[in-house]
């Protein structure tokens, strides 16, 4: 069969991925702590029908060969982590991060799991958890009786107790960094996992070094870009389409081919 | 048969060889740093002895690529670069080197630079980024760092940036750019990127339809230079068993 045929058919294909990837993005336009995908593609191996440079006569060299290409391939998706816009809000236990840092969370397989979503609230023993219920690591109790929960942008966690004037610590919120973030496994939920490509998670307070400060009564919004994300999917449907006027085209060929022959 | 069935094969099978090129093409319009293939017909003389030069076969070549740049599309993400205007940036290959202009970099869990699993090449190297919180690529293609407790940037390493005519230029079957003679090209300090930009690729989706289009209907030229071929055999069968 025409092998063009087969080519355009990676093309059709890496569209098609590409499209999910930006229906994806688009969805989650509103999630807080969400980091857009990035389809990247490569073209496959190519056929190597003629080595330039081949001896076509005596003292002749063939100027230049043939190389066929075989279509399009998709190398993977990459997460990408730009800062989403901050947004301010009045809740005190709403924090953002402003750097390269990830709250840790203990998922109930005793893992460890990471993320920039700061809707903390509190469970039904004041602990600390994300809006999954997921804990934060290191655990912190706020006694029932406190108001006014401060975190600082160090981390610090404190409270005012009823009969007490100066404000209770209560704990440190830590912040994690990997030292390629984009190798981390996104697990859904806004949660991110270790991989053998991220590297191992280097611990800190938040400030120092290569991690980011806490902003308490702030939320990071999602990274995507609506527009951007738009013209990305009017440029992938149309190379869909193009894709498919070729196999039509070689679809043609061997139409006329067929007819020719009897 | 006619002789004449052969020359129309070969036109034919031209212009699905021809088709492949421009499918591979269109199929990658969407694939970063992509360079173009070019393909192009040269006609073979066939000598038959008949003192009438009536057969000229044609053969396709393709290995050239074209080298006009593609458009900058800007993304924020530290580590992509793009090359504006001619150059490239070098990865490595088995033992030795290869060009692309996909500038999507990675880190692996050491940190060192990758551009789809393949290390990226500095002056010195591949290149091993220490722990920092944030990355600056230069126009030169420096690359410095700012490390953890310090408020300056760190130079690291240099991007190793080159640049040939065109013509040098082939692609291998990994379909990264190398050299023609096979020799690794020197750096150019006159080559410029951009950061948190890629170029998208350099195919022109109008002049691919074109060709598509335009090789469809040679095909279809070709078929009815066949069907005559195999008319004028039957006339000539017909003559012989009445």
């Amino acid at each position: 069969m025409n092998p063009a045929m087969w080519i355009s058919k990676t093309g059709v294909q890496a569209q098609d991925a590409k499209l999910q990837a930006i229906a994806n993005n688009l969805a989650n336009v509103n999630t807080v702590g969400f980091k857009r995908d990035r389809v990247v593609f490569e073209d496959l191996f190519y056929q190597v029908d003629q080595q330039p440079g081949t001896q076509r006569a005596d003292n002749t060299l063939s100027p230049s060969g043939v190389q066929l290409g075989n279509g399009t391939h998709m190398v993977g998706t990459q997460k990408v982590f730009t800062t989403g816009s901050l947004q301010t809000t009045s809740r005190d236990m709403d924090v953002a991060i402003t750097g390269n840092g990830f709250l840790q969370v203990l998922r109930p397989n005793g893992e460890a799991a990471y993320t920039r979503a700061g809707q903390l609230t509190m469970n039904e023993n004041g602990v600390l958890v994300n809006a999954q219920g997921l804990p934060l690591v290191p655990q912190i109790t706020i006694p029932n009786n406190a108001t006014g929960i401060t975190i600082g942008e160090n981390g610090q966690v404190s409270a005012t107790v009823p009969g007490n004037v100066a404000a209770t610590p209560l704990g440190q919120l830590t912040l994690t960094n990997f030292i390629n973030p984009t190798g981390l496994q996104a697990l859904g939920e806004n949660l991110f996992q270790e991989t053998a490509a991220s590297g191992a998670p280097t611990e800190g307070v938040p400030g120092e070094g290569a991690l980011g400060k806490i902003k308490q009564f702030a939320l990071e919004g999602s990274n995507v870009q609506v527009v951007e994300e738009m013209v990305d999917m009017i440029a992938a449907q149309r190379t869909y389409e193009m894709n498919t006027k070729v196999l039509s085209a070689a679809d043609n060929m061997l139409q006329y081919l067929s007819q020719a022959a009897r | 048969m006619d002789a004449l069935i052969y020359t129309a094969m070969s036109g034919a099978d031209r212009a699905l060889r021809a088709q492949q090129v421009h499918a591979n093409n269109l199929a990658n319009i969407e694939t970063s740093g992509f360079r173009a293939n070019l393909e192009v017909s040269t006609a073979q003389a066939l000598q038959n002895g008949y003192g009438y030069d009536d057969r000229h076969m044609a053969q396709t070549q393709s290995s050239a690529i074209t080298t006009r740049s593609g458009t900058l599309k800007e993304t924020g993400r530290d580590l992509d670069v793009a090359i504006v205007g001619n150059g490239f940036l070098t990865v490595q290959w088995q033992n030795g080197e290869a060009y692309t202009r996909s500038g999507a970099m990675n880190l692996d869990e050491n940190g060192t630079l990758s551009i789809n699993g393949r290390a990226v090449l500095g002056e010195g190297g591949p290149i091993t980024l220490p722990e920092n919180s944030s990355v600056s690529i230069g126009v030169d293609g420096t690359i410095s760092v700012q490390v953890p407790g310090s408020a300056q940037m760190q130079i690291i390493d240099k991007l190793k940036l080159v640049n040939a005519d065109a013509s040098e230029l082939t692609k291998n079957e990994a379909g990264l750019v190398v050299a023609r003679n096979g020799d690794d090209l020197q750096a150019d300090p006159t080559v410029r990127v951009s950061d948190r930009h890629l170029e998208g690729s350099n195919v022109s989706a109008v002049e691919e339809m074109i060709a598509t289009m335009s090789l469809n209907r040679s095909f279809e030229m070709q078929m009815k230079v066949f069907k005559a071929s195999d008319d004028m055999t039957e006339s000539g069968n017909r003559l012989i068993s009445a």
